[in-house]
């Protein structure tokens, strides 16, 4: 049934645009960025594929690529997803827990600005967004940096948190914390929460909550009866904005920490994608890591599908 | 999209073809191999790759000096006093090109993706680049400054002899720098077994070790008992292994490349294996310019002086875009004041005969006399006389050579074990 | 509703309740303000914002540290004859490659993102759907997985890009090339066909009818995709680390990041500093161009400029 209501759509939109525009016209249009994302997306990826089932020169250890698939080897895939169940599985574990400790706080902190902003930014709403924007404009890594040069042992945090006698000596924020490295990673990606679930909130209909108030009910259950509801998929699509970025970060991790006691997913590719002889094994992490995070990509992507097809 | 479809079927076979048609990675001379890994008591000689540039060459004009080398490990200043002293012939300098490790920098050398008219590796990485044909042969009569004012044992060093290819830049020991207002010069030199201090309960979180394999597995060889620094041997990588497991138990370590030189003296770590180099640059990086300060950093290595030693090489890649220029840099370098006036900022001393050890610890170098914010520090604090290498190290030292392929790949697996912070018992 | 309408409920249902059934009225009551909310967005506000004051207040830095300031002064911008951002060659390389790099972006992705969205958006063939699954998939595909397939590709199959410029924007193209497809296809969702299909009832041939009337109406979001592929460009670094060659090709970020394993001075926050200036520059020309361009349209603006 769906695919016949599709197909009746499909030919009438061809019919529609068939009129005035020759049929070869609009394709024409996308094949400069197909051709594009074929060779700069499509093909590296199967570089990554080539050679991670490859071999690797036996005295440089720079990995030789294997183009054809009837010649690959998978000893490397073999032992990466051996050393993924054992000797990384921790690193994979811990990986997940910031991960996802780190996009539970970037959501209800986020939520709660991104509703405030749109329900009550008033007359200060252009302000607001330009703050909650700014830190974008700054880069990154920048902000990392500052951030290691307050969360230095004499740095100003210390500082102010002895002070005000909130803790008895500086705490060693940077010395090897899994705590720091979270809030980093809240710190680096929330923004890009903020934003989808701010222009989502801005765009559910005043006149909605109105009538529920109007009805009696209070602020809490208006927001858990009719808002909550109504942002699941901004809440979702924001959930995959932030994390999938995370599961690669290492940035972060080397900037806050360095001690291996917070390595993530993203230190094990950086790290062997430089030494010799494990180009292979890098490979093979990337692929690793694509394959776990099929599942949140196919859920964006069908959402994705699913918002299109509603419209 | 039909056709596009059909593109993405053919583009595997047609990089098919451009792979060649044999199956790669089979074909390897194995005399190569010996080549690759030359010992104290196997000195090799690499193979000539062509000949060396002409002596009558002249000085590329108008030629922008492209340098590839580790993060802080030449002092701008010495650098552009070579462009003022080659003026005449329109030279320019903007930027080092850095590389986080020597692997990084073998593998876009290998690439071709560097155009460098100096590199400066490690000895372990000599013998793989000269053999892929990565370095150009050195004309001696461009460098005289080499015989006139190097050690003895670098004119003809084991892992290049004749020199073909390399001239030493700096010298060091590995051992520990310490924070003397934490730990007293006493308490580390009175140890049985002063490595273990990195494992030391008493200094967790505070204690670092460098982000670079050889030298952190090399230290838990040490501390284990193990004198052959460049094993291969599974039992002792075990061990090996075992130690930094449970120094990752004992005290959380961290592993940086800027802990011992810049942070350790900034107050953020109490121990941290350490360079010589890095300990002796340490005091610019003190929070308050004062003497006070400078005696805070400390540096242990063993008093019998058995312990590892090393040295750093440049050389010219053969792709260099001016070699000429290289030459005169090299040259340049070599010179007994520039060397000396870079080892003031660097840290890393140059092997030169006139660098005696008293000199290193009694005169205060060029950068602490330019700098109007410091309180003069010599080359090396007097207090830290240990961080001075001496030519005689290198008779009793272990020396770190390049590791087969099997070898290399048990050290990292044991590497990659302690960078996970996969805890024992875990 | 207005925000003296809400108040003036509020204070009046407080007033009029006793001192016992306070609390419950004001909890009940759908009008108050949301003090914890508030509190909440502000203190949010001060902490995301906080280290760039003091990564800025930083480059003032009369002393050598990065951590405290030991008096304000321009010694890291001008003073210092070898290390500060005016006398530093490498800071100039790194902040022109920046620069470089996302002009050239920008002006590669955006042309090349909006044809594929015109194409995306009115082409009902049998690919289109299969190419839209590709773009999104770049979309969201971690940035390490395409920066490392980049730097596979580029080292072993196509080595004549080299690592250096033209590979990293390349490699930042194949990534920003999704954000204008979004953003054009939103505004492209929002202004319906009428007004080209009436243009060619009036008998424009297709050309015309897109470059008189499709183009103009796109303007605000080809504007905002130049916005934000500039300014995501500029602040890239997994990507630009990867396929990074010589010195000169390192721009701001990746000198930022191996400072930081090495021994940065406040020179490099001045360079940072300068950048953000550059950019804060570009944002307010590129929303008074747009602002221009929508002039007399109402907003959706701001929906449209973070892109999403």
């Amino acid at each position: 049934m769906p695919a016949r209501v599709s197909k009746v759509r499909r030919t009438r939109a061809a019919e529609q645009s068939g009129v005035h525009y020759p049929r070869w016209f609009w394709p024409a249009f996308a094949s400069p960025a197909i051709a594009w994302l074929l060779v700069f997306f499509l093909l590296p990826l199967y570089a990554v594929l080539s050679i991670a089932f490859g071999t690797v020169d036996p005295i440089f250890r720079t990995p030789l690529p294997v183009w054809q698939p009837w010649w690959w080897t998978t000893s490397h895939v073999v032992e990466g997803l051996d050393k993924t169940f054992g000797l990384f599985q921790q690193v994979y574990l811990r990986t997940f827990w910031y991960v996802l400790l780190a996009s539970a706080i970037c959501l209800v902190l986020g939520y709660a600005v991104a509703y405030y902003v749109a329900r009550h930014g008033g007359r200060r709403k252009t302000l607001l967004l330009v703050l909650l924007v700014s830190p974008l404009w700054i880069s990154y890594l920048m902000r990392m940096l500052a951030w290691v040069n307050l969360l230095d042992r004499e740095g100003y945090v210390n500082r102010i948190l002895t002070f005000l006698h909130v803790v008895p000596q500086p705490v060693g924020w940077l010395e090897g914390r899994g705590i720091t490295v979270i809030l980093g990673l809240v710190y680096g990606y929330i923004p890009y929460m903020i934003l989808p679930l701010y222009a989502f909130l801005d765009r559910i209909e005043g006149s909605l909550l109105e009538s529920g108030r109007d009805l009696g009910a209070d602020p809490l259950s208006t927001f858990v009866r009719v808002t909550l509801p109504l942002s699941r998929p901004a809440i979702l699509a924001g959930l995959v904005i932030v994390s999938l970025p995370m599961f690669g970060d290492y940035f972060t991790n080397t900037m806050l920490s360095g001690s291996p006691s917070t390595t993530m997913v993203g230190n094990l590719i950086d790290d062997s994608i430089n030494t010799a002889g494990q180009g292979p094994e890098a490979a093979v992490r990337i692929l690793i890591l694509m394959v776990m995070l099929l599942i949140p990509i196919g859920y964006y992507l069908r959402s994705t599908a699913r918002a299109a097809q509603a419209r | 999209m039909r056709r596009s479809a059909g593109a993405a079927v053919a583009l595997p076979s047609l990089s098919a073809i451009l792979a060649a048609c044999t199956r790669p990675g089979e074909t390897r001379n194995p005399e190569q191999v010996d080549l690759l890994v030359p010992r104290p008591d196997r000195p090799v000689t690499l193979p000539m790759n062509g000949e060396p540039i002409p002596t009558d060459a002249p000085i590329e004009s108008g030629a922008e000096l492209q340098i590839f080398n580790w993060v802080d490990y030449v002092w701008k200043a010495t650098v552009r006093r070579f462009v003022e002293e080659n003026s005449e012939h329109d030279i320019s300098f903007s930027a080092v090109t850095t590389f986080n490790n020597m692997e990084e920098a073998v593998s876009k050398m290998q690439a071709g993706e560097i155009e460098a008219d100096v590199v400066f590796p490690t000895i372990d990485a000599v013998p793989r680049l000269a053999v892929a044909g990565l370095l150009q042969p050195l004309n001696h009569e461009l460098i005289p400054n080499l015989e006139r004012n190097v050690w003895s044992a670098y004119q003809n060093p084991y892992y290049d002899q004749q020199w073909r290819y390399t001239v030493p830049y700096t010298v060091y020991t590995t051992g520990i720098s310490y924070r003397r207002d934490v730990i007293s010069d006493s308490q580390i030199y009175g140890m049985a077994n002063p490595w273990e201090i990195l494992w030391d309960p008493a200094h967790r979180d505070r204690v670092g070790v460098y982000d670079s394999y050889r030298d952190t597995i090399q230290t838990a060889l040490l501390k284990g008992g193990i004198t052959d620094i460049n094993t291969g041997d599974q039992g002792d990588l075990d061990l090996a292994r075992d130690e930094l497991l449970s120094m990752l138990d004992l005290v959380n370590p961290r592993a940086t490349i800027n802990g011992s030189y810049k942070r350790l003296p900034q107050g953020e770590f109490d121990v941290h294996l350490s360079w010589s180099g890095d300990i002796a640059a340490g005091w610019g990086y003190v929070p308050e310019y004062t003497r006070d300060y400078y005696e805070n950093l400390g540096y242990w290595f063993p008093e019998d002086r058995v312990g590892p030693v090393d040295n750093d090489c440049i050389a010219i890649p053969a792709n260099a875009p001016h070699p000429r220029l290289a030459h005169e840099f090299i040259n340049f370098l070599l010179d007994f004041q520039n060397a000396m006036d870079n080892f003031s900022w660097v840290g890393y001393q140059p092997p030169m005969n006139d660098a005696q050890p008293a000199l290193l610890t009694q005169t205060e170098g060029l950068y602490s006399q330019i700098s109007g914010w410091a309180e003069p520090a010599e080359y090396v604090l007097p207090w830290m006389e240990s961080a001075v290498v001496r030519q005689s190290d290198f008779d009793v030292g272990y020396r770190q050579a390049p590791l087969s392929p099997e070898s290399d790949e048990r050290w990292n697996d044991v590497w990659q074990q302690f960078k996970t912070g996969v805890k024992a018992g875990e | 509703m207005t925000k003296s309408t809400a108040d003036s409920r509020g204070v009046g249902t407080a007033v009029a309740t006793p001192q016992v059934g306070r609390l419950r009225s004001w909890w009940s009551n759908p009008w108050r303000k949301p003090r914890l909310l508030e509190a909440v967005t502000w203190g949010y506000l001060a902490w995301s914002i906080l280290p760039i004051v003091v990564a800025v207040l930083i480059s003032f830095n009369q002393g050598r540290s990065n951590s405290s300031i030991q008096g304000l002064g321009l010694n890291w911008w001008w003073g210092d004859p070898s290390s500060s951002l005016f006398h530093d060659p490498e800071l100039h390389a790194a902040i022109f490659q920046s620069l470089r790099l996302s002009i050239a972006t920008m002006a590669v992705t955006v042309p090349l993102g909006v044809a594929f969205a015109l194409g995306l958006d009115r082409w009902h063939g049998r690919g289109s759907g299969t190419a839209n699954f590709v773009m999104l998939l770049s979309f969201v595909m971690p940035e390490i997985v395409l920066g490392v397939a980049m730097f596979l590709v580029v080292v072993h199959v196509l080595a004549f890009l080299n690592l250096g410029t033209i590979a990293q924007v390349v490699g930042l193209v194949t990534y920003q090339l999704s954000y204008p497809v979004i953003i054009v296809r939103a505004r492209l969702l929002s202004i319906g066909k009428e007004y080209e299909e009436a243009a060619m009832d009036l008998g424009a041939p297709p050309r015309q009818a897109i470059r008189r009337v499709l183009l103009p109406l796109l303007y605000p979001a080809i504007l905002a995709s130049f916005t934000v592929v500039f300014a995501d460009s500029l602040d890239d670094f997994v990507t630009v680390r990867y396929l990074s060659g010589p010195a000169n090709s390192e721009p701001l970020s990746v000198k930022i990041y191996n400072f930081s394993r090495g021994s940065p001075t406040p020179a490099i926050n001045a360079a940072a500093t300068f950048l953000l200036f550059a950019t804060t520059l570009v944002v307010v020309l590129g929303y008074l161009g747009y602002r221009y361009t929508q002039r007399g349209e109402r907003r959706e603006d701001m929906t449209a400029l973070t892109g999403l």
